[in-house]
Order: structure tokens, then C-alpha cells, then sequence
């Protein structure tokens, strides 16, 4: 409705109009800011020790926003390349429902307000990691990284790797063992996930020059680096259960749920180009979401029983 | 002011913006709207989100003070 009176005026840029709400919240990514907001929410009740619910809840608002300030401003920095992209082309910005200064803007106000309010009313160790979480993404994986190196993803994702972390030191104040090895997870998840991605949709990233691993060292590459890390993945997921943070579910699932990941990343290495290799690694794509998730999920289900029982 | 408004003596003037007609002009003023309601809300959260941590990071010592 709003496009139709938007495209109706032939003189009028659709940025002239300024852009919806929804538009906005676009913009923060929020399917990313859901994952965020998930594992940071198991970094915080896996954490030991009580706050208060309220101060709880502002703590993860203050993470999912700082999270979404982040998106707002990979955005505005990626706005050339994701309008050349079959997966990022309706974004807001090259759709020309928010103009790339707005969104420079948004992004600055979000984390500047997310990361004060979580450090006055929280804590400043947590205001300082979501701080650095925001700045690594924004300013090591967008600005430096992404466009110069195929190990964008590698030293990039650990920026997706601190919300539990940040979560934790929410709770606790510090940083400990437990909060680094589920930094490790989602670090280690990470090149395995968005290789797989890679596979399939190499020409995309190739046409506008980003050096994914698949553009740069080729399709068998990253399939070997593929299954490489996911040798270093599985066994680092199952480590929540030998130190106590993960319980005897935990271990089971994650050993089944490992395997199950081994055997396809040993599929998408075994596999060549075309159908079926696309079919591999977007299976493998699919299943490593439901990975993470579910290895979460029984971490915060333990812990919620945990808490509830004892 | 008035020179924001049309101006008669804009039209035709290159460097004066295209002028919207009556139905995007609408919409535009709508989307503002909109916008300024949502900005509204975010501060009137973020005060609300402050009083609530206040009270309850102070606790019961709220009350607790010489009168």
C-alpha cells in the first residue's frame, strides 16, 4: 500500500518519503538479534549467582539492541554491495526506504544508549564487552576484514561469539572458563555455517568482490576447510559437559547432534560442484542453525531445571 | 519557513527539490508522524526502564530517608 503511494509520485524518491518503522527495525537484522538475544540469554542463566529479574531483563534489551546497532551499521557501510546481492537486495538501504546516512545515525544512537544504559544499570564489564563486540563487528569484520581477506568469516565471527559472553558478565561481572568455551562454540560454528553458505552462493559474493573462501582458494578448499573445522567444532561442544556447565542430556545430545554434523561436513567434502554439491552444503547450512540452537536450548533447559529443582 | 513551503518562485529552479503531489506529500507526513510516535515511545521506555532499575537496584532504601 505504502509502495503503491510511494511509486505513484514518478518524481519522488522513495528516501524522500523517510522510511516506516518496519523499516527501521529492518535494519537492526532481527533475525540475527533473535540468535544473539537467545545465546546471550544462556550465558545468563547458565551463569552462577542470582540479579534480579528486572535487571536481567534490561541486561539482555541492552545486548539484543547493541546487537541490532551493529546491524544497522554493517548496513550502512555494506549498503554498495548488498544492492548487488540476490540475498541482501531488499534491505533498506538498497531499496531506498532509508538512506545510508539514517542508518549511520540509528546505529550510532542505539549503541551509544545500549552500551550506557547496560553499564549504568547493570554492569561496565558487560557494557565493555558488548562495547567491544559492537566496535569488532562494525570496524574488524565490515570495514577491514570482509572486503580484503577470505578469513573475513574466521576473525569475524568472533564478534557473533561474544553475546554469551556478554550475557555472563551481565550476571556475574567477570569473565570465567565456562563463558569462553561458549564464546569457542559459536567462534568454531561460525566458518563451517557460512562456508556452507559460501558454497552456494559464491557467484554472488564473487560479482561484487568479496573474497569468501570459495571466490579466492576455490570450491575443494573449502570444502577440506569445512570438514577441518568441523573436527574442531564437535569436540569443542561437547566440553560444556566436562566442566560443568552442561549436564548428562547435554552430553548426550551433543555427542548425537556432533556426529550427525561430522557425517555432513564429510559429505560436503566428498561432494563436487554443482546440484547435488549446492544440495550438500545448503543441508549442511540448514542443519548447523539447528546445531547451535538446540545445543543452547539443552544448556538452557538444564540450567532452568537446575534452578527450579535445587 | 515559507521558502521551505512551494514557492512560486522555486518551480523551475533546478536546485529546488521536486514538489510531491498531494498524495505523497500525504503519505510523507504520515510516515513522519509515525516515526515521531516511535521516537516518543523509545524515550518514555527508556525513562520507564530507569525509574524501574532505580527502584529496584535501591530497593527498600527508597523510603529509607530522613524526611
Amino acid at each position: 500500500m505504502t509502495e503503491t503511494t510511494a511509486n505513484s509520485s514518478s518524481s519522488a524518491p522513495v528516501a524522500a518519503l523517510g522510511g516506516e518503522v518496519g523499516d527501521y527495525i529492518a535494519l537492526l537484522k532481527p533475525r540475527v538479534m533473535s540468535l544473539v538475544v537467545f545465546t546471550a540469554l544462556v550465558g545468563m542463566v547458565a551463569a552462577p549467582g542470582q540479579v534480579h529479574p528486572v535487571i536481567a531483563a534490561i541486561a539482555l534489551v541492552c545486548i539484543a539492541i547493541g546487537a541490532g546497532a551493529s546491524g544497522a551499521l554493517n548496513m550502512w557501510y555494506d549498503a554498495d554491495i548488498d544492492a548487488r546481492m540476490a540475498r541482501t537486495a531488499a534491505r533498506p538501504i538498497p531499496r531506498g526506504r532509508v538512506t545510508a546516512d539514517e542508518a549511520l545515525v540509528f546505529g550510532t544512537v542505539l549503541s551509544f544508549f545500549s552500551v550506557a544504559t547496560l553499564g549504568v544499570l547493570v554492569n561496565w564489564v558487560a557494557a565493555g564487552l558488548l562495547a567491544f563486540t559492537i566496535a569488532f563487528y562494525v570496524f574488524v569484520y565490515t570495514i577491514w576484514l570482509k572486503r580484503r581477506t577470505p578469513q573475513n568469516i574466521v576473525i569475524g565471527g568472533a564478534a557473533g561469539a561474544f553475546p554469551p559472553m556478554v550475557g555472563w558478565a551481565a550476571m556475574t561481572g567477570s569473565v570465567s572458563l565456562e563463558s569462553v568455551v561458549l564464546f569457542a562454540m559459536i567462534f568454531f560454528w561460525t566458518p563451517p555455517h557460512f562456508w556452507a553458505l559460501a558454497l552456494y552462493r559464491a557467484r554472488d559474493y564473487e560479482r561484487v568482490g568479496v573474497p569468501m573462501l570459495p571466490v579466492v582458494s576455490g570450491t575443494r578448499e573449502t570444502r577440506r576447510q569445512i570438514l577441518l573445522y568441523s573436527f574442531l567444532l564437535v569436540p569443542i561442544a561437547v566440553i560444556p559437559a566436562f566442566i560443568g556447565l552442561g549436564g548428562k542430556a547435554y552430553a548426550a545430545i551433543s555427542v548425537v547432534l556432533g556426529a550427525r554434523f561430522l557425517h555432513l561436513a564429510w559429505r560436503v567434502y566428498r561432494s563436487d560442484d554443482g546440484r547435488e554439491g549446492d544440495a550438500t552444503a545448503r543441508k549442511l547450512f540448514g542443519f548447523s542453525i539447528l546445531y547451535l540452537f538446540l545445543l543452547f536450548a539443552v544448556l538452557l533447559v538444564e540450567h532452568v531445571v537446575m534452578r527450579l529443582v535445587g | 519557513m515559507k521558502a521551505v513551503m512551494t514557492n512560486d518562485s522555486d518551480i523551475g529552479r533546478s536546485d529546488a527539490p521536486a514538489p510531491l503531489d498531494a498524495a505523497t506529500e500525504a503519505e510523507r507526513l504520515r510516515r513522519q508522524r509515525v516515526r515521531s510516535i516511535a521516537i516518543a515511545l523509545s524515550l518514555v521506555a527508556l525513562v520507564l526502564l530507569f525509574y524501574v532499575a532505580t527502584l529496584v537496584r535501591l530497593g527498600g532504601n527508597v523510603f529509607n530517608r530522613p524526611i
